[in-house]
């Protein structure tokens, strides 16, 4: 083999040539050290095992989640000799593995947004009751979609629901969920609610709806969100900064919309309470009715009684005039001219007596 | 016939509305047969409605893995 004499810039350019070929792009995973952040725009540590360290550098931009030491990551990387002949890995992604610093991770990304007030109760918007447009981002190969969808069907109808595919789990998956909230806030005509939905998984596929910027879209959304990711136990920050969270994809049709067995019942009691005042009313009517007729006719009976009162006073009072009473008294009505030689005619009770006048005086 | 030009949510107002015209003070005798007639209506339609109603659901065409 002949002997190339290089120049040491012609060396690092072919390494650098050699390890884009063999080596484009390379995953690896370690443990955080010595990390630090320059002029708010690059980020520098060492990337370590037992065995090995190496450098590594970034764009903070491409941090998703924030770093401390002691973190388990793994790195996808460009390998890299540069000019001044340092070994690096020039960082694309960054992701915690591992429980421990997954959750470390969590805290750190959830500190971070809470502090600047992305969580206040105050910033969450209200859904609308029974929204007529949805937007919907998600797996549609996914258990969780199906169930939303037949959870939707089952309790509402009328809606229009526009649905985005994109990855739910891995790399890829916030910044297509990212491009959909974009694509769906551009619209001329914004849908009422964004619903965001994932099944349950482990906190290595949960880890997506923790990463910044997709936490960031979210809070940023000009439509009110429905975040519905895992299971009841899972919290991510994009639940978090939803303006509504659901515990489950599940429960996100449910809040989505009401069901509408529930409101034709309702419906039929409102319409059974109508017919319940109705008869209410014409019972309080009729007895009202009835308690007025009984309460002339008592009026009516007292003067009708007071009549028959006065009428039977009357009566007495005309007995008490009668003739035949004086008579049975004892007196005598008399008639006739009563000059003395004159017939009288005497009445009394039992008997008319004729008799001839004998003596007429003045008393 | 259901009344299409309405939506459900307005006819569910029109019949609260309804009910609580029979609590008011404006509650008239004469004026209670017709207004519960149009009670059990609206609530017969609410429910033919509801369950008529079916929803659309679309898949967006564009893609989501690229920037394009």
């Amino acid at each position: 083999m002949d002997e190339v004499l290089l120049s040491v810039s012609d060396f690092v350019a072919v390494t650098n040539q050699t390890l884009e070929y063999a080596y484009p792009m390379v995953s690896v995973v370690g443990e955080v050290a010595e990390y630090r952040v320059s002029q708010g725009k690059w980020v520098g540590f060492k990337l370590k095992d037992s065995g090995a360290v190496i450098n590594c550098f970034a764009g903070i931009y491409q941090m998703r989640t924030p770093l401390e030491d002691g973190m388990k990551v793994i790195v996808v990387a460009q390998p890299r000799l540069n000019a001044k002949g340092y070994f690096n890995l020039n960082v694309k992604a960054v992701k915690p593995v591992g429980e421990g610093s997954i959750k470390k991770g969590f805290e750190l990304l959830k500190a971070k947004l809470d502090a600047e007030g992305l969580f206040a109760a105050e910033r969450k918007r209200v859904l609308p009751r029974v929204p007529q447009r949805v937007a919907v981002i998600t797996s549609t190969e996914s258990a969780a979609y199906a169930d939303f969808c037949k959870i939707v069907n089952e309790r509402w109808g009328g809606l229009a629901i526009d649905v985005a595919h994109t990855q739910v789990q891995g790399m890829p998956a916030p910044d297509q969920i990212i491009r959909a909230i974009e694509y769906f806030n551009g619209l001329d005509t914004l849908p009422e609610v964004l619903v965001i939905i994932r099944g349950g998984g482990s906190a290595e596929d949960l880890a997506t709806f923790n990463d910044e910027p997709l936490t960031r879209a979210i809070a940023s959304s000009r439509i009110p969100t429905l975040v519905g990711v895992g299971h009841e136990i899972d919290h991510t920050l994009a639940d978090m900064v939803a303006d509504v969270r659901a515990a489950t994809p599940t429960h996100a049709a449910e809040t989505l919309v009401p069901d509408r067995g529930e409101i034709i019942r309702r419906a039929q009691a409102q319409a059974q309470s109508a017919g319940n005042l109705l008869v209410q009313a014409i019972d309080h009517y009729s007895q009202q009715t009835r308690q007025n007729l009984e309460a002339a006719f008592r009026r009516t009976q007292e003067r009708l009684d007071a009549t028959v009162d006065r009428l039977d006073a009357l009566r007495g009072v005309v007995a008490q005039l009668n003739p035949e009473h004086v008579l049975r008294r004892g007196y005598a009505l008399v008639r006739g001219d009563i000059r003395p030689g004159k017939v009288i005619e005497v009445e009394m009770y039992k008997k008319i007596i004729t008799a001839e006048v004998q003596n007429a005086r003045e008393k | 016939m259901p009344e299409r030009n309405k939506t459900v949510q307005q006819k569910l107002t029109e019949l609260s509305e309804l009910v609580e015209w029979f609590q008011g003070t404006d509650f008239k005798l004469e004026a209670a047969v017709n207004k519960f007639q149009s009670a059990e209506k609206l609530a017969a339609e609410i429910e033919k409605d509801l369950t008529e109603l079916k929803n659309e659901i679309s898949v967006v065409k564009k893609r989501f893995d690229s920037q394009e």
